[in-house]
């Protein structure tokens, strides 16, 4: 097949790199693609990860559309950034694709997209799926905590993606029900592609100097990615300066963007309880993965859990690292003997325990590890992706003519201001029925 | 019965199975049915094959008619509890025209699924039906292979079959059709060439193409056939070929592959004539069998040419032929009265 | 030019509207154009069905087609770039008698919703046509007023004026048109009552219910005039209406407060018979003026009785009043070439 495939592609983007395994695998399997750099023009000229594959920019119309005519699948990587997934919004409702959903939490791309075109029109979307006190309230969130709380469950935006797809590829079962509500065409759960860095089989180990070295006998957990709230840093900062045994055997490496003001309160409370905390901020790829395979043990917690699936969690897996997880949402479905899972309802307890558990024992950290890796390599297979792929698209495809049919009678009614639900459509739907037989 | 025929049409244009509806509607209102006639418009674009399909869900004959029956698609697409299709042709280009030069649209995945869930739809709404009858076992092979659905023929007979008689057996073979290059009035005169006997040909009839037509003239002259065939390049009256007919030799029908066995074919079993074909007519070899009311041959001109001599030569398999074909209708129980009581039941 | 017709269709009901899409093809193409007949299935009960029965009309695609005349909703909805509206009905459930409280419309929000749909497509639809035309000055007012578009009155003309050439004058006033209660001919009666005995009324026409005839036939009888008055209380054929039109020496028709001039107006005025009518009869004041083309009297037994008694006389007077009408008639130019000409601009 022909394939366009939008994705973001920079370095630091988490979904570029899955993006470039998969184009990979999809190249091997016989498949002819171009891809589609969806970032944002501010992003344009930081490093990329590198596909062997044509790269146009979103932004490139004739092109784009003069391949599109002749493309037989279209894939769009959507995740919630709108500074890395502006194109793929921008292309969407123009060309039907299949769409790779990242994270079930879309506030924030759904946020820059209303800056962007204004919030009357995101007003719009908002009363359509969830009505208008939802709508009225949206935007009204003190603080980005704030925000994701209040609207996570709410409205997290998902079926504003999952509707305009015409099939949805999601990286695990956990709240899928709002993508089957939303998308007209097939959803599939494909585990997430990924792989371990390629440079890092060089056995060095290097830390990106910030701040203290590491002493010998300490043992390192790692938390990767951007610092956010949600990754619970402070949770473990606690759960480290209160316990005794933790306390003086550990040092918490922090690897990933981190506000000054998120940081300023992290030194704080780590010196106030005098907690080893190493704060390392962005690096590129290589330097990442020679943190995490440094690492002793790695926390990846997420409370609330906004991913499809976790990346970095993922990347620990693979690189055979005893991990700590969140039970709940995509790590769920995690096997008990592969990684650690605390409960949100005794998350400080279990934490602590945890911790204390496996800096007190080697043996079980390497059991974990190595049991996470074999687990993690058969199945977050890139080539396995790539096939699942290519199938839903296929699918997708099929119901395709159904959709774009249906797609211009909603328009004609939106047209002749039918909004919400008070148009009674049952007459409209019932005989329709046939082509969802098919 | 409260009857609705339904089919889709082209305006302007006027389809074959236009006079399939007319006719049944006439023939029903004289049962003493009340009839309604429903054309609805229908273009095979490819984009825009979806949205017109649903248009035809929407049509509500549930309290108004006790009946529909359907004919060209996607007539079929209309619901109903009581719903007849009298199925005449698939959109073929989505079926077996797929892989021809008529399929004016590329082969690619976006037209592939259009296909294929237009195979999907189509099945789906044939299986609403109640029953489902075609115009020939050739259809009926179609439906069965691509859509799994059965179908009983049941063969559209002429309006006015009564005014078809037999008078006398002239020298002349006719074609009353439709002057098409599929039609291959060409080959009979190429036929003609070969011939030893004094056998004649008449052509009758109009075509779209000025090219064949031009084409086909230039044949006769460049054949020095002048004499013995008449080209009556005009639109012939149904009196006309009632005359035509019941005085002629033979009737010749040899269209390449159609579908059902044709008006023409009928008109000249009403005459008790016979039929000259060939092997690659398509429908038409429903109707004629080899030496019993007609003669089949390859679509060779020397073969076609010893078929029309032999026709010449002995007069009295020519008239035993030609009773034999107006048997055959009865056979195949082309009629009306047939039509309208499967249709009905 | 390639003209398409497109109205509704009620299945099984034929009436004034489809008689007028026929003639109106039919004058088209007598005007030299091609003319074609859409007409669309309209199912609007429940009302939750017209959503879909107004995107179905939206959904056909016309190709090969110049020119649309559309008559009423939904068949108007219909896309093509060159449209043309002669509007006989809007869904008036969803204006005038949503307003009168005579409405399939539900109260609730649905119904709201569903309303607010018609007005928001017609919207689109008036804003998208080339020219708008209504049938009568109530029609043009009523979308004046509630879709704030203006149009032009096009009357709709006799379909076979030719049928009515006067000629004899027998006597009789005769009263045509449908019966029922708004078109008062019980108000005939009574005036025939009160008018000298030698007045003779013919009443004929089909009455909309049976008790409309029978009312009619119980007054006649209880006020004492049944041996003055015929009551053909039937649907007429043409040549039958034309014959009683033909030979009456007047003509009466007194609807209550009806919008357009009325084809039993039209029929006496192209027969050259004076009409007698009321002051509160509406279009029809158009054509009759009192004691130029006709009576306009209060509408009272009395008063019409005054003018029975004047019209059923033979006169020269009555006459002239009668040739004056037909004159009057004809320069309104109420004509299928002028409709023809008007739409096709």
């Amino acid at each position: 097949m022909k394939i366009l495939f939008f994705t973001p592609v920079v370095a630091t983007s988490a979904i570029g790199r899955m993006a470039e395994l998969v184009v990979r695998q999809l190249v091997i399997q016989g498949h002819d693609i171009t891809v589609v750099r969806s970032e944002d023009f501010s992003c344009f000229d930081s490093p990329v990860h590198l596909f062997e594959v044509k790269v146009l920019r979103w932004n490139e119309l004739d092109r784009i559309l003069s391949l599109a005519s002749t493309t037989d699948a279209v894939v769009y990587q959507v995740g919630n950034s709108y500074q890395y997934h502006r194109g793929c919004l921008e292309w969407l409702p123009k060309l039907p694709g299949v769409v790779c959903l990242h994270d079930y939490f879309l506030g924030h791309l759904f946020w820059g997209w209303a800056d962007q075109v204004g919030r009357t029109n995101a007003y719009a979307v908002l009363s359509a799926w969830y009505g208008m006190d939802v709508a009225r309230s949206y935007f009204s969130a003190s603080s980005s905590q704030h925000f994701i709380e209040s609207t996570s469950q709410t409205a997290p935006m998902t079926e504003w993606v999952a509707s305009m797809a015409i099939g949805v590829v999601v990286h695990s079962g956990w709240d899928i029900q709002r993508v089957l509500n939303a998308c007209p065409g097939p959803v599939d759960v494909v585990p997430l592609a990924y792989n371990v860095c390629v440079a890092t089989t060089a056995d060095v180990r290097h830390v990106v100097p910030n701040c203290k070295e590491f002493s010998q006998g300490r043992i390192n957990i790692l938390t990767i990615g951007h610092v956010n709230w949600n990754k619970r840093v402070e949770s473990i900062v606690h759960a480290v300066g209160t316990s005794d045994v933790l306390r003086n055997k550990v040092v918490y490496q922090l690897v990933g963007r981190i506000e000054p003001d998120v940081r300023m309160q992290l030194v704080a409370l780590a010196e106030s309880l005098n907690v080893d905390l190493l704060i390392s901020g962005e690096v590129d790829s290589v330097t990442l993965a020679q943190a995490i395979q440094q690492a002793d043990v790695m926390c990846c917690l997420r409370l609330p859990a906004l991913e499809s699936a976790s990346a970095s969690t993922i990347e620990a897996m693979l690189f055979g690292k005893p991990t700590i997880v969140m039970d709940t949402g995509f790590y769920r479905d995690l096997p008990e003997d592969c990684v650690c899972k605390v409960s949100p309802e005794r998350e400080f307890e279990d934490l602590q325990k945890t911790l204390e558990r496996l800096i007190q024992n080697p043996t079980e950290r390497s059991v974990l590890g190595k049991r996470a890796k074999q687990y993690a390599e058969t199945t977050f297979s890139a080539s396995q992706y790539a096939s699942c792929l290519v199938d839903l698209s296929r699918r997708a495809a099929r119901g395709t003519p159904v959709i774009q049919a249906t797609h211009f009678f909603a328009n004609t009614l939106v047209r002749w201001g039918a909004l919400g639900d008070q148009l009674p459509l049952c007459h409209t739907l019932a005989p329709l029925q046939l082509f969802e037989t098919m | 019965m409260k009857i609705a025929l339904c089919s889709s049409f082209a305006p302007f244009i006027h389809g074959g199975s236009r006079n399939i509806v007319e006719w049944l509607q006439v023939k029903l209102q004289e049962a003493g049915h009340q009839v309604e006639r429903i054309y609805l418009p229908q273009v095979d674009v490819p984009d825009l094959l979806f949205v017109q399909m649903m248009a035809y869900r929407w049509v509500d004959l549930a309290s108004s008619a006790d009946r529909i029956i359907c004919f060209r698609p996607p007539a079929h697409m209309i619901p109903h509890p009581q719903k007849i299709v009298w199925f005449i042709h698939h959109i073929r280009v989505f079926y077996d025209l797929w892989d021809s030069s008529y399929r004016g649209f590329p082969d690619d995945a976006k037209h592939r699924s259009v296909r294929d869930a237009l195979h999907a739809a189509d099945t789906a709404a044939l299986n609403e039906a109640r029953h489902i009858f075609t115009n020939s076992q050739v259809v009926s092979n179609r439906l069965m292979h691509y859509n799994k659905v059965g179908s009983e023929v049941l063969y559209p007979p002429i309006y006015h079959p009564d005014q078809f008689l037999c008078r006398s057996f002239n020298d002349e073979i006719v074609y009353i059709s439709r002057i098409e290059h599929h039609k291959r009035q060409h080959l009979l005169i190429e036929a003609l060439r070969h011939t030893r006997t004094a056998v004649k040909l008449r052509l009758c009839g109009i075509g779209a193409s000025e090219t064949y037509v031009n084409d086909l003239k230039s044949l006769i002259v460049a054949a020095k056939l002048g004499s013995r065939i008449i080209f009556e390049n005009r639109w012939i009256s149904e009196a006309e070929k009632v005359q035509t007919l019941s005085d002629c030799l033979a009737a010749a029908y040899l269209p390449l592959d159609e579908d059902s066995y044709g008006y023409p074919s009928l008109e000249a079993s009403h005459s008790s004539k016979p039929i000259l074909t060939t092997t690659d007519a398509g429908g038409v070899l429903e109707l004629v069998q080899d030496g019993i009311n007609g003669l089949v041959t390859e679509p060779d001109p020397r073969a076609l040419a010893e078929a029309m001599d032999r026709f010449y030569l002995n007069r009295a398999m020519t008239q035993q032929m030609g009773q034999n074909a107006s048997a055959r209708l009865r056979e195949l129980n082309i009629s009306w009265s047939h039509v309208l009581e499967r249709l009905l039941s | 030019m390639k003209v398409l017709v497109v109205n509704n269709m009620a299945p099984f009901i034929w009436g004034g509207a489809e008689e007028l899409a026929v003639h109106l093809q039919k004058h088209l193409i007598i005007a030299g154009h091609d003319a074609e007949l859409l007409r669309i299935p309209f199912q609007w009960e429940p009302a939750t069905r017209i959503p879909s029965q107004m995107l179905m009309v939206k959904a056909f695609e016309l190709w090969n087609v110049d020119r649309v005349i559309a008559l009423k909703f939904p068949a108007y909805l219909i896309r093509h770039p060159h449209k043309t509206l002669w509007l006989l009905h809007q869904y008036r459930q969803a204006y005038d008698l949503f307003d009168a409280g005579q409405t399939n419309l539900p109260e609730d929000q649905a119904g709201q919703a569903i309303q607010q749909l018609i007005k928001q497509a017609d919207g689109e639809t008036f804003r998208e046509s080339r020219r708008i035309f209504t049938n009568s000055e109530v029609t043009r007012q009523r979308l004046a007023h509630y879709n704030g578009f203006d149009a032009e009155v096009l009357l709709p003309p006799l379909n076979d004026p030719e049928q009515f050439s006067g000629a004899t004058s027998e006597g009789y006033i005769f009263a045509g048109g449908r019966i029922n209660e708004m078109k008062r001919q019980y108000l005939l009666l009574e005036a025939l009552a009160l008018a000298p005995r030698n007045v003779r009324l013919v009443i004929a026409g089909p009455p909309d219910a049976p008790e409309d005839a029978s009312r009619l036939r119980k007054l006649a009888e209880s006020l004492g005039v049944a041996d003055r008055v015929k009551l053909d209380l039937r649907f007429l054929a043409r040549s039958e209406l034309a014959e009683y039109v033909n030979r009456a020496t007047s003509c009466a028709y007194l609807p209550y407060n009806e919008d357009s001039l009325g084809y039993v107006a039209m029929e006496a005025a192209a027969a050259a018979k004076p009409v007698i009518t009321t002051c509160d009869s509406g279009g029809v004041l158009g054509l009759v003026l009192h004691r130029q083309t006709g009576w306009v009297v209060s509408p009272e037994p009395q008063a019409l009785a005054e003018a029975l008694a004047q019209a059923s006389t033979n006169t020269t007077f009555v006459r002239e009043l009668g040739v004056a009408a037909r004159e009057r008639w004809l320069r309104m130019g109420i004509t299928w070439p002028n409709t023809i000409a008007r739409l096709m601009l």
